[in-house]
């Protein structure tokens, strides 16, 4: 039976041939699509991984115990920033030749040179020094290799320092090892004794710019989005499959007439559903490995990959090799389970039962769970609370696909009842003939839409949360370089900078072109301003019980610096000195959620001539807000030798664009899912149509010679694909929309922020390119209903 | 006499007038003249291949011709547009076929009110015209059944309704038996003729049987794409 399947496939005439190049063409596109969903989830935990060793010496992670007589290398770790992009900097300086070496470089550097990215490497080149490369002491000794780097776009600067320099330089440690394991949660920078438990508690309280994702969240995220995406490619190439098995059925009668077998009928069935699988796998890896350097271009994840990173391991190769031919197969084998091939000829099964309206139970009930925890508050636990939210999403998930044929079946039924147009009615009542296979076909969208919905919804909805408003432009482009590090309560984990360079780098700040102003903000232990001054006591620490409110610790700044940054406030008349909260200046402070233009500050009784000799907490510099200015101002601050950098210098876009990094990595996740999931739900839509045109090839060549316009046909044929398509689209969405309304009000302790126009744009590009995939099968209804058919044959 | 003013005359409803058509180098009609009468039921006999078909469909509008003319109540037809000749299918014409014809999605009232919805009518008056031929081809009962829940006498019976649904003045029916066995096959006859017969309806009968040509008012032959009567002269 084999060899006949075989003859069969190459022998059977034009039609067989067409049908098994279109087959093989279907499931190459498919196998293609899948094995770069299965690479890019490789690179995605590859470019993860990468990030591993800038956690290096960092509380998140426990540090490998290194081999006997390793010696150690200090390191000292600071994230900055160059005209909106991060930077990761570590200063390391070698105790000895065997101390450890970062991914990518061949050695540690020495004193006065350092590695850097080659993204990186060709900033500094293309910049003027002044704002860039005067950071860096010494030169470029060479580039960073791809095993240290998580992307090609990726700015990453190793700086070869002495032991000497780095012993005396705040937030640094002595490594013995670099970290090559992601941590599997991410601990925020805490500093003070008040901290609570971390991994490793005399490591470093430094959170990486760029942090990649924590591992037990990055797998979880990998799996949704690779599941969202394989799920409408395996349907697809199942449901091109089961039909071009369907459309046999008189050649497989004339099987059993001359004495075949069910059985062997249906081995016949499968080889040919086989041998395209297998033609269309092949094709499937020669369009993978053709593609796979534009590919990794494209920023799936927010960055690209390497090129060599989209890899498939041999279990990957071999489960879609042998996977893909066998599941068609099965799907062949599975297509002829709704017809009866009798030696008589082939007749459809009996219709099956339609769904019953039990199927919307599930959903109702994880819309009831997220409503109930909605209403009456979520579990206290973290844990509890992942529980809680987490099953609430998974049954609604199940309950989307369970609904979704009676879902389906509802809406062709009403249509067909209430429809007046002819094209409607036809559409309507093949929907509802079999509201399975018209849901199966878009199933797939079922997972992307709501999946995607719902995770760009909590996600703009945690950037707006996240993300600073601010008070005014000025604001906006107030650098602030933060020289001691501060904790909630106000207090120093370090001490002051000295307080005499700070004039002169003042001067020096203000000299630069797009300079508006200077503040320094010196350390004074005694100095406190009243909790209930325009209620920051409470914005800062929360009412104390009893309703009194704590004094914030302040510092002083001198009202002359303080009139050239005006929207900080003012000092009162006759002041020269005043005083502002310490420890909280910056844009993520109270100055970002407060407009304090307005404010007169309480004033400092600090002789002007004292002032210089306080140590210095914080300086703030107000810029015009241009890339020159602010890099040079940044430059300037980096290299001051009396201010070790703790934390780069950085503006509330700085900051911005830090919190919401691995968001929009995210959202760029989703968008992906989005853009893919809807055109290949198109094309397995189209499959099934071509295949119902093929069955109703001789009724819809009646009609039309009963003179039906071939647009009334057009019209079933866009119904047919449109319907099904747009209403699970509209479920779909509506449902994450719901679903992500309840979890932010509740969860995220934020209402609802509705996606950018972007998301609308990628949904509604994707749907139009569905349909046009669906409109490309009306020039197959001209053909095949044409007036020749009207000949008898 | 023009040959409208001939028509009116004659009562020719429906003319075709030396008519050639080749598939490719095939030759299927080679100056083919047939008149039809308002109210008569014409048989088209022939062996296989002979044309008739042909003929069937170029009178339908189906199909034009390469040469001659088809007239249809003083109007010529295969000058008209494909709309147009479309539109006049809708309206004015039925048709009948072996078989396949029926969409399998739809009931079988569905199916009959096709025409109608194809022509705008609303959906209520549509049904209720539809439903009206049930009892009169034997088909109580059966207005919910699906094609592949009837047998083959009656799906022929629902397509007859189908054809005549509309009250067309012309009903081209192209082997309308050729799939039933004997019996059924009279019973459509007979729900046929009676129907064309109350409504005065034109019928052009395309058949290679005999018993069904033997309910029509006259039999013409096509041979060699030509058309003669059973006794070899002109029709």
């Amino acid at each position: 039976m084999i060899s006949l399947g075989l003859r069969l496939v190459v022998n059977g005439g034009r039609e067989a041939v067409t049908r098994l190049v279109i087959l093989t063409v279907a499931v190459g596109l498919g196998v293609g699509l899948l094995l770069t969903a299965v690479a890019a989830t490789n690179a995605a935990v590859t470019w993860n991984n990468r990030h591993a060793w800038f956690w290096t010496g960092t509380s998140s992670v426990v540090p490998h115990t290194a081999a006997a007589g390793t010696a150690p290398l200090w390191w000292h770790p600071v994230g900055d920033f160059f005209d909106g992009r991060q930077i990761e900097r570590f200063d390391v300086a070698a105790a000895g030749p065997s101390s450890p070496v970062p991914p990518g470089l061949p050695r540690d550097p020495a004193p006065g040179t350092y590695y850097a990215s080659p993204a990186l490497a060709a900033l500094i080149h293309g910049t003027p020094a002044s704002q860039l490369a005067d950071r860096y002491p010494g030169h470029l000794a060479g580039t960073i290799g791809d095993a240290g780097l998580p992307s090609p776009d990726s700015l990453v600067i190793v700086v070869g320092r002495t032991p000497a320099q780095l012993a005396q330089t705040p937030n640094t440690v002595q490594v013995r090892s670099v970290n090559d394991v992601m941590p599997g949660t991410f601990v925020p920078p805490c500093y003070g004794p008040h901290c609570g438990r971390v991994p490793s508690p005399e490591g470093l309280a430094y959170f990486p710019n760029d942090a990649g994702g924590a591992s037990s969240s990055i797998d979880l995220i990998l799996a949704v989005v690779a599941l969202a995406i394989l799920t409408p490619v395996l349907i697809f190439i199942g449901t091109a499959t089961r039909l071009s098995a369907a459309r046999r059925e008189e050649r497989f009668a004339a099987m059993r007439l001359a004495g075949a077998t069910r059985g062997q009928v249906s081995l016949v069935a499968a080889i040919e559903s086989t041998v395209a699988a297998v033609l269309g796998t092949a094709i499937g890896f020669g369009l993978f490995f053709l593609l796979r350097i534009p590919v990794a271009g494209i920023p799936f994840i927010g960055q690209p990959f390497f090129p060599s990173e989209l890899t498939l391991s041999l279990p990957d190769i071999l489960l879609v090799a042998i996977g893909v031919p066998l599941f068609a197969a099965l799907a062949a084998r599975m297509a002829l389970r709704r017809v009866n091939i009798s030696p008589l000829g082939v007749t459809r099964r009996a219709r099956p039962k339609p769904p019953g309206a039990w199927r919307v139970i599930p959903l109702l009930a994880g819309l009831a769970e997220l409503g109930f925890w909605t209403i009456h508050g979520h579990p206290a636990s973290i844990p509890g609370q992942i529980q809680a939210f987490a099953s609430s999403f998974f049954i609604i998930l199940v309950g989307l696909f369970i609904a979704g044929p009676w879902v389906t079946m509802a809406a062709a039924v009403a249509m067909a009842r209430w429809t007046s147009r002819p094209a409607t009615l036809l559409a309507a009542r093949r929907i509802g003939d079999d509201p399975r296979a018209a849901f199966r076909a878009v199933s797939g969208l079922v997972l992307a839409l709501f999946i995607t919905t719902a995770a760009v919804v909590a996600i703009t909805t945690q950037d707006a949360k996240e993300t600073t408003p601010f008070g005014t432009v000025a604001q906006s482009n107030l650098m602030t370089d933060q020289i001691a590090a501060p904790s909630p309560s106000g207090s120093r984990v370090t001490a002051p900078g000295p307080g005499a360079p700070a004039a002169a780098l003042a001067a020096r700040l203000d000299a630069i072109h797009g300079i508006h102003g200077v503040v320094v903000l010196r350390a004074d232990p005694t100095l406190t301003i009243p909790g209930t001054f325009h209620d920051l006591g409470v914005n800062t620490f929360g009412d104390n019980p009893g309703g009194s409110v704590p004094p914030i610790p302040a510092d002083v700044a001198s009202c002359a610096q303080l009139a050239t940054v005006p929207d900080l406030g003012h000092c009162p008349a006759g002041a020269t000195a005043a005083a502002i909260p310490a420890g909280v200046f910056g844009p993520n402070g109270f100055f970002g959620s407060q407009g304090t233009s307005g404010f007169t500050w309480p004033a400092a009784n600090v002789p002007a001539a004292r002032l210089d000799a306080l140590g210095v907490d914080t300086i703030g510099v107000e810029t015009d807000g241009t890339t020159t200015a602010i890099e040079q101002a940044r430059t300037v601050l980096e290299t001051e030798p009396a201010y070790p950098v703790l934390n780069a210098p950085s503006t509330p876009e700085d900051n911005v664009v830090a919190d919401v990094a691995a968001n929009n990595g995210y959202q760029q996740l989703a968008n992906v899912v989005i853009l893919v999931s809807l055109p290949i739900a198109g094309c397995t839509l189209v499959a099934g149509i071509a295949a119902g045109l093929a069955d109703r090839k001789r009724p819809f060549s009646m009609l039309r010679l009963a003179g039906a316009r071939l647009s009334t046909l057009r019209s079933v044929v866009a119904l047919e694909g449109a319907v099904p398509l747009l209403s699970v689209a509209a479920v779909a969405i509506g449902t994450g929309f719901a679903g992500a309304a309840m979890f932010a009000r509740e969860a995220q302790q934020h209402p609802m922020v509705a996606p950018g126009i972007a998301y609308y744009l990628l949904t509604a590009g994707g749907i139009v390119i569905s349909l046009a995939i669906i409109a490309a099968t009306f020039p197959l209804l001209a053909r095949i209903t044409g007036p020749e058919t009207a000949r008898n044959e | 006499m023009t040959s409208i003013e001939k028509n009116a005359v004659t009562g020719n409803i429906i003319e075709a007038r030396s008519l050639s058509l080749s598939f490719g180098s095939t030759p299927a009609l080679r100056g083919a003249s047939l008149a039809v009468r308002r109210g008569e039921i014409v048989a088209v006999m022939g062996p296989s291949g002979s044309g008739k078909s042909t003929l069937l469909h170029c009178l339908a509008g189906i199909l034009v011709p390469g040469e001659g003319e088809v007239w249809f109540g003083g109007q010529r037809l295969d000058s008209l547009s494909d709309d147009r000749r479309s539109a006049l299918r809708r309206m004015r014409f039925g048709s009948v076929f072996q078989s396949g014809q029926l969409v399998p999605e739809l009931t079988a009232e569905e199916n009959v009110a096709l025409p109608l919805l194809l022509s705008g009518t609303r959906r209520g008056p549509a049904m209720a015209a539809a439903r009206r031929w049930f009892p009169v081809l034997g088909l109580d009962g059966l207005e919910r059944r699906r094609s592949g829940e009837l047998s083959g006498g009656q799906a022929q019976r629902v397509a007859l309704a189908r054809g005549l649904v509309a009250e067309p003045e012309v009903l081209f029916a192209d082997e309308p038996t050729g799939a039933l066995d004997s019996v059924s096959g009279e019973l459509v006859m007979d729900l046929l003729t009676a129907a064309v017969r109350e409504r005065g309806t034109t019928v052009v009968l395309v058949t290679h049987d005999a018993r069904v040509a033997a309910y029509a008012d006259r039999e013409v032959v096509v041979r060699d794409g030509k058309v003669g009567t059973l006794t070899g002269s002109q029709p």
